[in-house]
């Protein structure tokens, strides 16, 4: 009897009221019910004393009777009459015979496969999996385009090299599989670098194209030139046909971005630029030319 | 071969009113085996304890019972399963 404490075994203090007592009980005894535990020979256990500790102190008659310390052995087996006999349903459940269980419609074998598989999953993760771990990195426009590899420092202090697939976008996250936190006894987390971009300041990246500015001069433009432009590759030696406008392009094939269906293609971008003066000499020229050689680059506004 | 009971054996042996199981019967929470008499066997007996340990020390409402009786019935139906399999 000494060994048996109903308060503690309901969790309640030995002032807790009738009602504290009641909701304790309910409490663990639909926790341990061994119908919601079945097989579970240690739920059962402790719903039994759950139960004896229940009769024990769940009426203030015999709750009385305990603290005066009038309750014998016998007495505390006899309280057991509140509690029901026969097998608990579960027991009457437990072999083929049994008709609630096996009476339900719509039951379907091959829910244990998917059962099956859902619980090796399940028990993975109840043994806990590491946690995920989020970081950012930022990378300059080059290597979005190209790709690369870049190292990081985690704050555990392990280092770890992350490989930049050609072709990223901003805001775009890299899983790296089980580099996060060990689990406990699980798989451990995943580490996710979200990546961040250094704008270029020559380069414009449309869909899988690039595009970049070309600044000529006006006899650049009259004249045509062959010029060296920079590609994320390094520099190439365009051709420009003579009398390009300014907004006119020109295609460098597979100097774009990486993508699955091959990679885009490099315009540069035809911007006439006007010398820092004009001088004389350079008016006197167009003047002359002019005169004779009218041309109307607005036409397109007078037909509409 | 297992016992059957008659209702009034089975209110008096949960010392409950035999009105109240008859009412378990009307909801179909209880199949008697002997649906006819309301004879109960082991397991109606079983079932029956289960329902009033429910309503009685769990507080469960009418509209649970159901309801956790069936999530009941599909666990044990799945263990029979697994066991077979096994």
């Amino acid at each position: 009897m000494a060994s048996f404490d109903p308060y503690s075994t309901l969790g309640v203090s030995t002032t807790a009221t009738q009602n504290e007592i009641k909701s304790a009980y309910r409490k663990l005894a639909k926790k341990l019910h061994p119908d919601l535990n079945p097989g579970n020979k240690q739920a059962e256990a402790k719903f039994k004393d759950v139960n004896k500790a229940y009769d024990l102190i769940g009426i203030p008659e015999n709750r009385g009777k305990y603290d005066r310390g009038e309750t014998t052995e016998q007495q505390e087996e006899a309280f057991r009459g509140r509690q029901r006999g026969g097998p608990f349903y579960h027991e009457s459940q437990n072999n083929s015979g049994a008709r609630y269980s096996t009476s339900f419609e719509g039951f379907d074998p091959s829910i244990f496969e998917s059962l099956f598989g859902e619980e090796v999953y399940q028990g993975r993760r109840r043994s806990s999996r590491g946690d995920d771990q989020y970081y950012s990195m930022e990378i300059d426009f080059n290597t979005s385009i190209l790709g690369g590899e870049k190292e990081i420092t985690l704050p555990s202090g392990n280092r770890l090299r992350v490989k930049i697939p050609g072709g990223i976008r901003e805001g775009q996250k890299l899983r790296l599989t089980g580099k996060g936190d060990p689990g406990n006894g699980g798989a451990p987390g995943d580490v996710y670098v979200e990546i961040k971009i250094t704008p270029s300041l020559m380069f414009r990246r449309v869909g899988t194209d690039l595009e970049i500015d070309l600044p000529l001069s006006i006899s650049e433009s009259v004249l045509g030139a062959e010029i060296k432009v920079p590609t994320v590759d390094g520099h190439v030696l365009v051709k420009i046909p003579k009398g390009l406008s300014s907004g006119a392009r020109v295609r460098i094939k597979g100097k774009g971005v990486p993508s699955a269906g091959g990679r885009g293609d490099q315009y540069v971008v035809v911007k006439i630029v006007m010398p820092e003066k004009i001088d004389s000499k350079l008016e006197e020229a167009i003047h002359h030319w002019s005169k004779d050689h009218k041309y109307n680059p607005r036409a397109h506004w007078e037909k509409s | 071969m297992s016992k059957i009971y008659k209702l009034e054996e089975v209110a008096r042996i949960f010392e409950v009113d035999g009105e109240l199981i008859a009412e378990f019967i009307r909801k179909e929470w209880i199949q008697p085996i002997e649906p006819a008499s309301h004879e109960f066997d082991n397991e109606d007996l079983a079932r029956t304890k289960l329902i009033l340990e429910l309503i009685e020390d769990f507080g469960v409402n009418d509209e649970g019972v159901p309801i956790i009786l069936h999530l009941i019935d599909q666990l044990h139906g799945l263990h029979l399963e697994i066991k077979n399999l096994k």
